[in-house]
């Protein structure tokens, strides 16, 4: 009961990275129909460039806000230099086209930051609580609580806002939303910004438990993408409930049966689960077929 | 009476016919294309050069590695270009065909050429499995399926040690004979591996300019259209993802008795990713473009393993940073690839 509880609250800890990289490949793919597997470069990004700021000197919640900024400059940067002169491609090409980003992004921070893993200080002190049997560490619990943060966040600013409506507009249907006078491009750049800042803050989250290293991306960005996956592509409430079962099935199959081969079962539960639902648990929100 | 297969063939031929009589003048001729046997001896002439040219053995190795390469991103780019299906998990059927052979061969004692027909058939198999399982999933979902198996093979690669000795690797693999004539790397590797690569190019071109091959681009260009004419979609498609399984399964084989030892780093998702940009750069669904990649970023790790003896600044990471950079560029700028760039010019055939 003890293991359970414990693997549980680890279990939720992953699940709501996952779930928050999920909603970032979310708020992409709704306006661009672009699936962005650099997603989790962001994510590695806000952790490494929290250490340098950190080790500059900077104070840590000052360096949390800055290392968001330029995250989401980062972001707003590809989408300009690079995704918006790529438009018509077919989706194949841009699945091809993100992926070679994130090499690209990769390989710098290689080069920027080596291959050593560095070493983040918690949010707060890093006592662990004590709950039934369980340690819960605090920076556990605020990781679930930035993604609930998030979330809600995300839904205020989308059903409560006029940039939001704009943003739905232009993901239902672009040519009748120019036509309202919204500028699809300008949402485009906003999908991307906003989706950087989803990354950054995952990573910053992520990063006092992790030991972020140049590489932490590619995992994450794929279970991110698996995520929306499973969830079905488009949804954002999918996009959650897929982060959180991969989290879970993460945390139990490496907790009761083995850590060496948690992706191997992770990924098998996946095409059982794509067996059953093809398109995802919770279906597929007006992608058509695949979203291809 | 006519048999099924004696109507398909006069339909083939009337229509090939009429097509023939309609289009042969105008020159850019999509529906019917035939295999430039010039282009295929300059290529044969090319690979029997260059053992010549280049002796350290450094190179040779490299340009083995360039026809195993070769053979892979041949696979994908008939299941990209003309299956229009994505796979991002291609380096797992390599995988499952190189460790087939190397277990058969060092762990039971199997002649090399027998354990090639499993280093096939396994692969062939696993594909057949994917594809029966996975016909209902389409689009980023089946990329995510492929990706899936890609992963799993890999953990199961480096989990199940009694078999495949893990992380550590595989080594003690013996090397193959032919006709008695033990077949190690260098140039008579060389010569046996760019052999190979020359009929799979063969067979490759009969099927792209056969029947099936103008099926698939069919399937490619609308896969709606081609199901209302009668074509059994679902069938070519898995036909031609067994086939690129098979091609990986094969390049596995001659991977691993080239090499004394294999490890699952080899076999991972960035090998994958490898291949993809191997077919991305040469132009997806060009069999020559699919070799010319392969070249090419062989070439690339070549330049920058020589560039980083000069400069210590170059590492392994600078590789990486120029296949992204590559990716980037050719969907950009280039978004069908070398090969078109060239056809364009000279208005070839395949």
């Amino acid at each position: 009961m003890e293991n359970f509880l414990q693997f549980f609250v680890t279990g939720a800890t992953i699940g709501s990275i996952y779930a928050i990289v999920a909603l970032g490949f979310v708020t992409i793919y709704s306006v661009t129909k672009v699936i962005n597997l650099a997603q989790g470069e962001f994510v590695m990004l806000g952790g490494m460039i929290m250490f340098t700021l950190v080790s500059r000197g900077l104070p840590y919640w000052v360096a949390f806000f800055f290392t968001i900024a330029i995250v989401m400059v980062i972001g707003w940067g590809m989408e300009v230099t690079i995704l918006s002169k790529a438009k018509g491609a077919d989706p194949l090409s841009l699945i091809i086209l993100t992926i070679g980003i994130s090499i690209f992004i990769r390989g710098m921070a290689g080069i920027i930051w080596g291959k050593n893993p560095v070493r983040i200080e918690p949010f707060t002190a890093n006592e662990s609580i004590n709950v039934g049997g369980a340690a819960i560490t605090p920076q556990s619990i605020w990781i679930i609580i930035i993604m609930l943060a998030v979330v809600l966040a995300l839904y205020l600013l989308m059903n409560k806002t006029l940039v939001g409506k704009a943003f739905q507009a232009c993901s239902v249907n672009p040519i009748a939303a120019r036509l309202m006078g919204i500028n699809p491009r300008k949402m485009s750049s906003f999908s991307f910004v906003l989706s950087a800042i989803l990354g950054a803050l995952a990573g910053l989250a992520v990063a006092p438990i992790m030991f972020p290293a140049y590489d932490m991306g590619i995992m994450l960005g794929i279970k991110g993408f698996s995520a929306i996956i499973l969830g079905g592509l488009g949804s954002a409430p999918g996009a959650v409930l897929g982060g959180l079962v991969i989290g879970f099935l993460e945390s139990f199959s490496s907790g009761y049966i083995s850590s060496g081969l948690k992706d191997a079962i992770v990924f098998t539960c996946i095409l059982v689960i794509l067996l059953i639902r093809p398109s995802g648990i919770l279906g597929e929100k007006s992608v058509g077929k695949g979203g291809l | 009476m006519l048999g099924k297969g004696d109507y398909d063939r006069m339909k083939e031929q009337t229509s090939s016919r009429l097509f023939l009589s309609r289009f042969r003048k105008k020159g850019n001729l999509k529906g019917v294309q035939q295999t430039n046997w010039i282009r295929f001896c300059g290529f044969l002439a090319l690979v029997l050069l260059l053992p010549i040219l280049v002796n350290e053995s450094f190179y040779l190795t490299k340009a083995t590695f360039a026809g195993i390469y070769s053979i892979i991103a041949i696979g994908l780019a008939l299941l990209m270009g003309y299956a229009g299906q994505i796979s991002l998990g291609q380096a797992a059927f390599y995988g499952v065909g190189s460790y087939a052979t190397a277990i058969l061969t060092t762990t039971y004692g199997w002649s090399p050429w027998l354990s090639l027909l499993i280093s096939i058939l396994l692969p062939a198999l696993l594909a057949f499995i994917m594809g029966y399982t996975m016909s209902r999933l389409s689009g980023y979902y089946l990329a995510m399926a492929t990706l899936a198996f890609g992963i799993i093979v890999h953990v199961l690669l480096l989990e199940w040690r009694e078999v495949t000795k893990g992380a550590s690797g595989f080594y003690g693999i013996p090397s193959m004979s032919l006709f008695g004539y033990t077949l190690s790397q260098g140039v008579s590797y060389y010569y046996f591996v760019w052999g190979i690569v020359s009929l799979v190019v063969m067979l490759s071109l009969n099927i792209v300019h056969s029947h099936v091959g103008r099926v698939l681009r069919s399937i490619h260009d609308s896969e709606i259209a081609s199901s209302s004419v009668g074509v059994e979609t679902g069938k070519y498609k898995m036909q031609i993802f067994i086939l690129s399984a098979m091609l990986a399964g094969l390049a596995g084989w001659l991977f691993a008795h080239m090499s004394y030892s294999i490890s699952p780093s080899s076999f991972s998702l960035d090998a994958s990713i490898i291949f993809l940009t191997m077919v991305v750069l040469g132009g997806s669904g060009s069999i020559w473009g699919a070799v010319g990649g392969a070249i090419f970023i062989t070439f690339i790790s070549v330049v920058v393993h020589n560039l980083g003896e000069q400069f210590t600044f170059i590492t392994s990471d600078f590789e990486q940073v120029i296949y992204g950079l590559i990716l980037v560029c050719v969907i950009i700028f280039i978004p069908h690839g070398l090969s078109a760039l060239l056809y364009r010019r000279s208005k070839g055939s395949y």
